[in-house]
């Protein structure tokens, strides 16, 4: 991971610049649904504001702590079924929910991180694969708390909030990218406080981050558990909003599918996975002419960042425009 | 006591079909301490060229295997030039691993969109010949995959222990800049490596064929089950790999028996998680630094 997307050291908390992108993008997650007001495109904006918090959670973890952690999936099945199972079997009040299914998600990780203290690199990812697997398969064979491939059907969606009612594809849009908005702001927070060149130190060499005194093990933990309970925050809204819940939503193909969303991205920089979420939501849905066919554009994606471009669209973004500097400077 | 000898028979039979997918993982893993998750879509191709070969171009069983041996070896050696090659000089531990997955999820789709999601009756005409031995049925397909794999581990076996290239490949799996200064090219043993790997997928992928549900994505549930059985036998080590690739097979089958088949996965990973926290150098530790 190294070369890949070293971030800037740059720690000054909130500059004139940052605060105006932050501005930028508010005015865009308002603007999006008044621009696309089919709801086709609507509930892609949705699909897109979800996939960007799963994205940014596994980035926590995969770029900047340097974990390769192919249990996404499984984080964001367990925030799911967690909430839902709370509100419908329950009666537990949605936003109880939602925080339950923050809380348990970011344990479930935490919990898995144990291995990762232990193991790294190729085991840990195969360890992660197993977590993931072993979710699916209880998601699926626990027929009694989960209804099994049948699914869980008329999941409701987040009760009104005063006027707001989050039946308007608009106003769930708003609510779910909001929560995005506030997860990519906090996570920046953690990455530019001291916690942030904690974990790259972890990522680049463990053994002299512990020489300095850097707790790896503690660390790995802390940043399995942010990275897991994003992906639970994901899963307690997709329930709501899809209104049905059937474990192959959370097949291990879905944590792939994430990856390719951080590494096209650009790992290690938190507006990459942004990007590479949204890129990668849409880009199979304008393509839906070709059929199946689509598909496969997750894959080789992947696949041709890795091999040419492995900083993923925030290298090419960054080449561009030195090369556009460069010709500026040379021109006059 | 019947139903336990079949059971025990049934579990052999599917052990080493998952020896043969999991020696490739090992081997791999030997010479370049690298995983490849594409490996499960070797086996899936594996299975369908020996489909349509028996399908459509109307050959025999026993040469399909042949066929799926064949296409497996071109498959290795095309993933290792395009992938795993160009990604060596990096020197990135990660990023081979991501493009595999990428590769992977890539064919899978594109096998999606030719073959469709529908699952293939591939039956094998020896499926219906049984032999009947101590109150137990035994398909001559069954004898048949004990055939080969025995054998083809033993091939392997006696390759890695007595040829000149074998020795190389074992040289480079322990050493790989000291190989190289006895005058080994460990890019050629690492791309024969990849050869025979593939190739033992492909085969063992026409042979689960019949067994599994065959769709795009059956190669998947084979892999993490691989995946599972070279991390119990210990990473880069061939007899811990055959002897857990046996345990997870009679798994499976008493499993199947006394559970219920849903629970297979679940115990196979509990049982990976369960050496990962007690053993981590696996079953016969071999490796003792670079993941542990």
């Amino acid at each position: 991971m190294s070369s890949a997307g070293a971030t800037d050291p740059r720690r000054a908390s909130f500059t004139p610049s940052r605060r105006v992108a932050y501005l930028l993008a508010a005015v865009a997650i308002a603007l999006l649904p008044l621009i696309f007001t089919g709801s086709y495109w609507r509930t892609n904006l949705i699909v897109c504001a979800l996939n960007v918090m799963l994205a940014i959670g596994l980035d926590f973890v995969l770029g900047y702590a340097g974990q390769l952690n192919l249990g996404q999936s499984a984080f964001y099945g367990i925030g799911a079924y967690a909430s839902t199972l709370l509100v419908m079997r329950l009666g537990v009040p949605f936003w109880l929910a939602f925080i339950a299914a923050v809380a348990l998600a970011g344990i479930a990780g935490a919990a898995l991180s144990v291995f990762a203290t232990r193991l790294r690199g190729h085991y840990l990812a195969i360890a992660s694969l197993g977590f993931a697997v072993i979710t699916y398969q209880i998601l699926v064979n626990w027929i009694s708390l989960t209804q099994g491939p049948l699914g869980i059907y008329a999941v409701p969606r987040p009760p009104t909030l005063g006027p707001i009612d989050f039946h308007d594809q608009r106003n769930l849009f708003y609510l779910v990218a909001g929560v995005a908005f506030l997860s990519y702001w906090l996570l920046d927070q953690l990455i530019r406080s001291p916690i942030g060149e904690t974990l790259t130190a972890i990522r680049e060499d463990e053994v002299s981050a512990a020489s300095l005194g850097i707790d790896c093990a503690a660390w790995k933990v802390f940043a399995f558990g942010v990275g897991s309970a994003a992906a639970g925050a994901a899963g307690a809204f997709y329930a709501g909003f899809v209104g049905t819940l059937v474990p192959d939503a959370f097949f291990i193909t879905e944590s792939f599918t994430i990856l390719a969303m951080v590494v096209v991205g650009g790992m290690g920089t938190l507006i990459g996975p942004v990007a590479g979420a949204i890129l990668l939501t849409i880009l199979p849905e304008v393509l839906r002419d070709i059929g199946d066919l689509r598909l496969v554009v997750y894959g080789l994606a992947l696949t041709l960042v890795v091999l040419f471009m492995p900083g993923g669209i925030v290298q090419a973004v960054r080449l561009a425009a030195a090369r556009l500097r460069r010709s500026a400077e040379t021109a006059p | 006591m019947t139903i336990v000898l079949q059971q025990v028979i049934n579990g052999v039979v599917l052990g080493s079909l998952y020896v043969l997918v999991a020696l490739g993982l090992t081997l791999v893993y030997g010479v370049l301490v690298q995983i490849n998750f594409a490996h499960a879509d070797v086996v899936t191709l594996g299975a369908f060229s020996a489909y349509f070969f028996i399908h459509g171009a109307g050959g025999g069983y026993v040469a399909s295997i042949a066929v799926a041996f064949a296409v497996g070896a071109a498959l290795g050696w095309l993933m290792n030039a395009a992938i795993f090659a160009p990604l060596r000089e990096r020197g990135n531990e990660l990023l081979p691993l991501i493009a595999t997955i990428g590769v992977s999820v890539m064919l899978e789709n594109a096998m999606l969109a030719v073959f469709g999601p529908i699952p293939y009756a591939f039956d094998s005409p020896l499926s219906n010949d049984v032999i009947r031995f101590a109150g137990t049925f035994i398909t001559l397909q069954n004898v048949l995959i004990i055939v080969v794999s025995v054998a083809t581990i033993a091939l392997l076996y006696a390759f890695m222990k007595f040829t000149f290239l074998g020795k190389a490949l074992r040289a480079v799996s322990q050493d790989r800049e000291t190989a190289g200064l006895v005058g080994i090219n460990p890019d050629q043993v690492v791309m024969m490596t990849f050869v025979i790997a593939s190739a033992l997928a492909g085969m063992a992928g026409a042979m689960l064929g019949p067994v599994l549900v065959l769709t795009p994505f059956a190669g998947t549930s084979v892999i993490v089950k691989a995946f599972a059985i070279v991390i119990i036998g210990g990473f880069g080590n061939v007899e811990g790999t055959i002897l857990a690739g046996l345990l997870v097979g009679l798994i499976e089958s008493f499993t199947t028996q006394y559970l219920e088949p849903g629970m297979i996965d679940i115990v196979v990973f509990a049982l990976l998680l369960l050496t990962l926290a007690l053993r981590p150098t696996g079953l016969i530790a071999e490796r003792r630094e670079e993941n542990v």
